[in-house]
């Protein structure tokens, strides 16, 4: 079982397909490659094509029918740029193509100066909010964009936080206080002007209605705020809003070493709990060239399934209760008790265990974990059945969802969607199968795929997908590896406490690994895994020192909630109620 | 035992003042300057506090509001396991109109707190706040450019709940704490009657109060059994 080299089924053949085709069309000198740990081609192009390449990528021909991630990096203070284009900032294309399963990279690099770019919203649609947060986040203006204003902080702020010169602590300014004044002055910021978004008040003489829903709404599933513009009860138009959730993991990621950055990642998607820490560890194993055991990695699958399950459970419950069951929640959440009664048996901790590891996990399984799980396998079927009978074949519950918000898979793609959103459309696409990580390959199991798309399927899937996941962890109880729950390797965070006590060498690395943590040699490195929400990626860069010099955390949530408007407009209040429950959004998962 | 007096009249808000409005200040027990003046009015008065606190802490009807990871545990209080119900607590509000307190179950962000503000503005008198989690308790591990460092910096606070999230028990735990306070506080039994102050009862703080048998604990359980 190795983490560490690409996986098996994207053969590096694959990847010069893309790379020999660009090379044919736009010459040697327009694409430059860069070596690195994605597993992916990284390609650099000038500003000036980049319409082009990305155009020419979209076609059918190259099929990249997925614009994964778009971000930047600021470079100026990145002191290993061995072999790449001169560049104070970077922003970079993540493209997939998921009917081929192959992905690429595009760089393009900008003087200080001039940073500017052509916006691409017009190929992919997804990509006007990503501009946004690169805009918000670094300042870079991108050229013909439809609306390009901050995205994730208030409208009120200065400066761009992701920029190296930018502050990283609040208690490196001022302590926060709120005046009267100010306090008038921020709500009059967060008033909602449709002119500003170009649209009308009014049309034939009657007037739409212009409805604030949230950023505190019952339904709305935490800090989220949506405007919707109505004609009585229909929705002409609506514009979500986000940004009360932003927490600047990804600056936080630049401060923190690299192992004490992982309790963060539990907070991003906070009901998957350590299903966050999975890529992350992955992803750094990958920089530090650590193979972990197979005990560990079948540990960890283990556990990421028991979280997927948890939150699929509060999905399920809370989706119920945003159509108008009130039963439905709490029958999940005595199930979810019960998983958390092993969950914390095993890591001791509820929510946010972060307990994987570089090179492994916390500690070993305790004494009498299997008969534990088995409990828990033992109860959950039976409870999925009645679920299935008393709620998804309720005739208000299929009336409320059947055929409501729903989409298809072309049209998801362009979005960006992924996950269980995605297979609800009839993709069959899941990492766990198409990409196998952490010893996945291994375990016998089944995608669950719906067909219609609506917001019915979404929530039958889920129930199905539990079923898969109680299936893997089954397995996990029947056949787990013997062996060290640690890998045997120098970078391995914090090093095995037995051999600190043996020799002032070994106490001495491990102060040091404890302390400063581990130093990971400069390079870029990908992980993307199948999350309970979609597709969760961590993009990292070391410069060859203790913290990460760029740490890109990838959501699924974040295009989930852009696609809302193309999806609701014509249908009514009630049904984007129904579709906010089906998407499955934490706050945390959208805003980071 | 002491109190802190909170004055409605004193909330007279320039530009400039900053949130919360109100001026607090450390006084004596009320009762006592009453117990002096008229032994029978004074034990009226005690009589009639006491009932109608009693009413009151029995009978919080929380503001269905949350903000980050924090509130997946408070929501786990209300739901079968835990049952909130049994502390008269489980009247969920959407409105902050009908609601009695507030739970501050999560990150306090930048772009949020005029938000809660306003929120806590429109929950009318006699209202409390509960602040979950490191986060809302003080910024909790987000030291960073859009989290304000605690809730407090602009709300005044009741009850703080340690933990990152907190149990659901640690949070049952501190609204028996708000109500233990509840049955303490003292006021005005009408607009006509009396003193029109709110005085608060300063209640010991939990930490104090248990050192000395948590440092009893010698021995703590291994990890390595269930
Ligand atoms: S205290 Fe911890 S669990 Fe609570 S909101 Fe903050 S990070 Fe989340």
């Amino acid at each position: 079982m190795s983490v560490a080299t690409p996986p098996p089924d994207t053969p590096t053949t694959r990847h010069d397909a893309v790379v020999e085709a660009l090379k044919r069309r736009f010459g040697e000198q327009g694409v430059r490659e860069q070596a690195t740990l994605t597993g992916w081609p990284v390609l650099w192009v000038a500003r000036e094509a980049l319409t082009e390449v990305l155009g020419f990528l979209r076609d059918k021909s190259q099929a990249f029918e997925m614009l994964y991630d778009l971000s930047a990096i600021d470079e100026r203070l990145r002191s290993h740029r061995r072999d790449l284009p001169d560049a104070d900032f970077t922003v970079f294309y993540h493209l997939m193509s998921l009917s081929r399963n192959r992905d690429v990279i595009l760089k393009v690099a900008l003087g200080e100066t001039d940073l500017s770019l052509p916006s691409v919203a017009s190929i992919y649609p997804n990509a006007n909010w990503y501009e946004r947060e690169v805009w918000d986040m670094f300042g870079i203006t991108f050229e013909g964009h439809p609306h390009l204003t901050r995205i994730l902080m208030p409208p009120t702020w200065n400066g761009h936080p992701l920029r190296k010169d930018h502050h990283a602590r609040a208690t490196e300014f001022d302590p926060y206080t709120l005046t009267v004044v100010g306090q008038d002055k921020e709500q009059q910021a967060l008033k909602f002007d449709p002119e500003h978004w170009g649209m009308r008040r009014k049309h034939d003489d009657s007037e739409f209605m212009f409805l604030n829903l949230g950023p505190n709404h019952p339904s709305a599933h935490g800090a989220f705020r949506i405007v919707l513009q109505l004609d009585g009860e229909e929705i002409i138009d609506c514009v979500p809003d986000i940004g009360y959730h932003h927490r600047g993991a990804e600056k936080m990621a630049e401060r923190q070493s690299w192992h004490s950055f992982i309790p963060y990642t539990d907070r991003i998607d906070y009901t998957g709990g350590v299903m966050n820490n999975l890529p992350y560890v992955l992803a750094v194993e990958k920089l530090a060239g650590i193979q972990v055991t197979e005990r560990a990695a079948t540990i960890r699958v283990m556990l990421a399934e028991m979280f997927r399950i948890t939150s699929h459970l509060l999905f399920l419950g809370t989706y119920l209760q945003d159509l108008g069951a009130m039963t439905p929640v709490f029958f999940t959440f005595t199930d979810r008790q019960k998983g958390y009664e092993v969950i914390e048996a095993i890591t001791g901790f509820r929510m946010h265990p972060a307990w994987y590891r570089i090179g492994g996990v916390a500690h070993d399984l305790p004494r009498g974990w299997e008969k534990l799980v088995q409990g828990f396998l033992d109860w959950m079927p039976k409870r999925l059945r009645e679920y299935e009978r008393a709620m998804m074949e309720n005739a208000i519950v299929r009336e409320r969802t059947r055929h409501v918000a729903a989409h298809t898979t072309t049209e998801a793609l362009a979005w960006g969607i992924t996950g269980p959103n995605l297979r609800a459309t009839g993709f069959d696409f899941d990492l766990r199968k198409q990409r196998p990580y952490s010893g996945y390959e291994n375990f016998d199991f089944e995608i669950p795929v719906g067909s219609n798309g609506d917001a019915f399927d979404r929530g039958q899937l889920r129930i199905d997908e539990m079923r898969q996941s109680l299936r893997i962890i089954q397995q996990c109880v029947d056949h787990m590896p013997a062996g060290d729950y640690k890998a045997d390797h120098p970078l391995t965070t914090p090093p095995p406490r037995e051999r600190m006590l043996q020799h002032i060498e070994t106490l001495i690395t491990h102060f040091l690994q404890v302390s400063w943590g581990p130093v990971l040699k400069p390079n870029e490195s990908l992980q993307m895994i199948e999350a309970t929400k979609g597709i969760n990626g961590y993009y990292l860069t070391s410069d060859g020192n203790t913290m990460s010099y760029r740490t890109r955390i990838r959501t699924p949530s974040f295009p989930h909630l852009q696609h809302i408007p193309a999806l609701m407009r014509g249908g009514f209040v009630p049904d984007l109620i129904a579709h906010l429950g089906s998407i499955d959004f934490v706050m945390a998962d959208v805003d980071r | 035992m002491a109190y802190t007096l909170t004055r409605a009249t004193d909330a007279v808000a320039t530009e400039n003042s900053r949130y919360p409005l109100n001026e607090r200040r450390r006084v004596e027990d009320p009762m006592k300057q009453q117990v002096h003046r008229n032994v029978f009015t004074g034990k009226l008065e005690e009589v009639l506090n006491s009932a109608v606190n009693w009413g009151r802490k029995n009978s919080l009807w929380p503001y269905n509001f949350g903000l980050s990871c924090c509130y997946v545990e408070m929501t786990t209080a209300f739901t079968a396991p835990h049952d909130i119900a049994r502390f008269g607590a489980e009247v969920i509000r959407a409105s902050p109109r009908q609601a009695d307190f507030m739970v501050i179950a999560g990150t306090c962000f930048l772009k949020m707190a005029p938000v809660i503000q306003q929120l806590y503005d429109q929950m009318l008198e006699p209202k409390w706040v509960i602040s979950m989690g490191s986060c809302a308790n003080s910024g909790g591990m987000y030291d960073i450019y859009s989290v304000v460092q605690g809730v407090d910096k602009f709300l005044p606070v009741d009850v703080y709940v340690p933990g990152c999230p907190p149990r659901p028990e640690a949070f049952l735990q501190g609204l028996q704490l708000l109500q233990d306070s509840i049955q303490e506080e003292r006021r005005p039994l009408s607009w006509v009657v009396g003193d029109q102050g709110v005085y608060r009862a300063e209640m010991p703080s939990q930490r104090e109060k248990n050192r000395e048998w948590r440092i009893q604990a010698t021995e703590l359980r291994t990890p390595d059994s269930i």
